[in-house]
């Protein structure tokens, strides 16, 4: 057996780590469900009031355009999220070189943290009507403020002795800032994105709850208000299941991104 | 030269009447206590800080024309390497901003890792490196582009004591082939002694140069003349320069 052939084994020590790491909360899902439904059908609850999970996984596989209202709501999200993670570090990588941006801007990046989203939403319709674009904008600026804060903190922890170094070397702004600040300011960056990709799910289905006619948000609204318990579950493990790997997915980029590099040796 | 400070609405003389000639090839060490500015010395001389009165003229020019055309190498306390990058990376570098033919880069990396002993540990990144093979690394990283000076910030104070003699030689070594002129700031005495033509004696508040004392002991230097009595009476004049 080759060593390649012999690495990609899965030997008996593998199975037994991967059920050490799954096998609790695992087995602690099945005990909730199983106590879930027997107390549904034990006590009589009303599917309205209460679904068994079965009757929701039920729910599930007859939902057909549950694909396309999900679909909608991860395309408005990804969106706003790629538009401001443009603009977002754009903005952080001129803070971080500039006095007059950071005393000018970053304490209006900050007001416009405080100012609730909701409440920006019935403007937002007016503006730019019911359709997507509303959501993606929504998705944006729910966004904004973890991406451009995260990311100036990190574009100014590079470390000060590499700066006076590419200093002495008279190095140009531009190959400072892709040379030394951005790769140093990842881990921030990524943490920062981690935060927003959780936001601006956020951010498409309030948006989709004011007067749209699709999307997870609209399901979730229109279910609740017919009393269609069984879907309201439905779409909420749908996004609990989006949240979930969006997060898995941003620290496996994390991980990736910064193979080499660990939080003890970033300040030595 | 002087240099002085604004905190808090006070001025600070860090550096004061500081007046020094370093002759090409010569390898000096700044010798002094924490807060004479030795640092701010090596800053001001590189250019990366302006003096507030007074000159730095470096090979024929201002300060600022030697930075210009790259005459620096730094190399600082801790190797400040970047995590991501590897050991050749790292020494990549400097070849990536100087003028520096990129087709030479790689070839030229591995030559100065393989002069320290690094040659199998190129692809390594810097937290799986030791601390004396991460300065390793930070030297032949100021080496890269051949500049004519190296400035040394304490760079052996964070190592052991065997590591750190080892160095010394190495750098030693590296400065008797490559003809470097080398300002080495360091508050050991043994170290200043062992290693450098001149050691110029700095006192505190504000940094002034207090005695420059000529070594007087026979290149090239090995770890046997620490325990000879030139050695021993070489250090004696030091500290008393120091403590007068």
């Amino acid at each position: 057996m080759s060593d390649a052939a012999r690495k990609n084994q899965v030997t008996t020590r593998d199975v037994r780590l991967a059920f050490a790491r799954f096998g609790p909360p695992a087995l602690i899902l099945a005990a909730l469900l199983l106590a879930w439904e027997l107390a549904v059908r034990m006590l009589g609850i009303a599917a309205w009031l209460l679904p068994a999970p079965s009757a929701i996984a039920a729910r599930f596989f007859r939902t057909q355009d549950l694909g396309y209202h999900t679909g909608l709501t991860l395309l408005e999200a990804g969106l706003g999220f790629a538009i401001s993670a443009v603009l977002g570090i754009a903005l952080a990588a001129g803070i971080a070189n500039s006095r007059f941006l950071e005393r000018g801007i970053f304490p209006y990046v900050i007001v416009s943290n405080a100012v609730p989203i909701i409440a920006i939403v019935p403007l937002l319709n007016i503006w730019l009507g019911f359709g997507i674009a509303t959501k993606v904008v929504i998705a944006a600026i729910i966004t904004f403020f973890p991406i451009v804060t995260n990311t100036t903190r990190g574009l100014k922890a590079a470390d000060e002795r590499i700066l006076d170094l590419m200093h002495s070397i008279n190095a140009t702004r531009r190959q400072i800032f892709f040379k030394v600040q951005l790769p140093s300011a990842l881990p921030f960056v990524f943490a920062g994105f981690k935060i927003a990709a959780s936001l601006a799910l956020v951010g498409a289905v309030v948006g989709e709850f004011y007067g749209a006619d699709r999307g997870l948000g609209y399901l979730v609204i229109t279910a609740a208000t017919q009393l269609r318990t069984d879907l309201l579950f439905v779409a909420i493990f749908v996004l609990a299941a989006i949240g979930i790997l969006t997060f898995t997915l941003f620290g496996w980029l994390e991980r990736r991104a910064l193979r080499g590099a660990d939080a003890v040796d970033r300040r030595r | 030269m002087g240099v002085a400070f604004e905190a808090r609405g006070r001025v600070v003389q860090a550096i004061s009447d500081v007046s020094l000639d370093i002759v090409d090839g010569e390898f000096v060490a700044l010798l002094g206590p924490t807060g004479c500015g030795k640092s701010t010395l090596l800053r001001v001389v590189s250019d990366l800080q302006p003096p507030s009165n007074g000159t730095v003229m470096v090979r024929g020019a201002t300060a600022a024309d030697a930075r210009r055309r790259n005459d620096f190498g730094f190399v600082f306390q801790e190797a400040a390497l970047m995590p991501w990058r590897t050991a050749q990376d790292n020494v990549r570098l400097p070849l990536e901003v100087v003028d520096f033919p990129a087709a030479d880069r790689e070839a030229r990396c591995v030559e100065l890792l393989r002069r320290v002993g690094m040659e199998q540990f190129r692809h390594a990144y810097p937290n799986e490196l030791s601390g004396g093979m991460k300065q390793r690394v930070a030297i032949v990283r100021a080496l890269s582009w051949n500049p004519s000076i190296l400035l040394m910030d304490e760079p052996f104070s964070a190592l052991d004591e065997l590591t750190k003699n080892q160095l010394q030689d190495d750098l030693l070594d590296i400065w008797s082939r490559e003809k470097k002129t080398i300002l080495f700031v360091t508050h050991n005495i043994s170290e200043a002694v062992y290693l450098a033509d001149r050691v110029v004696v700095m006192s505190a508040h504000p940094g002034r140069i207090k005695a420059v004392i000529d070594v007087q002991l026979p290149r090239p230097r090995i770890a046997d003349m620490r325990e000879t009595l030139e050695f021993v009476a070489q250090m004696r004049a030091v500290r008393e320069a120091l403590l007068t």
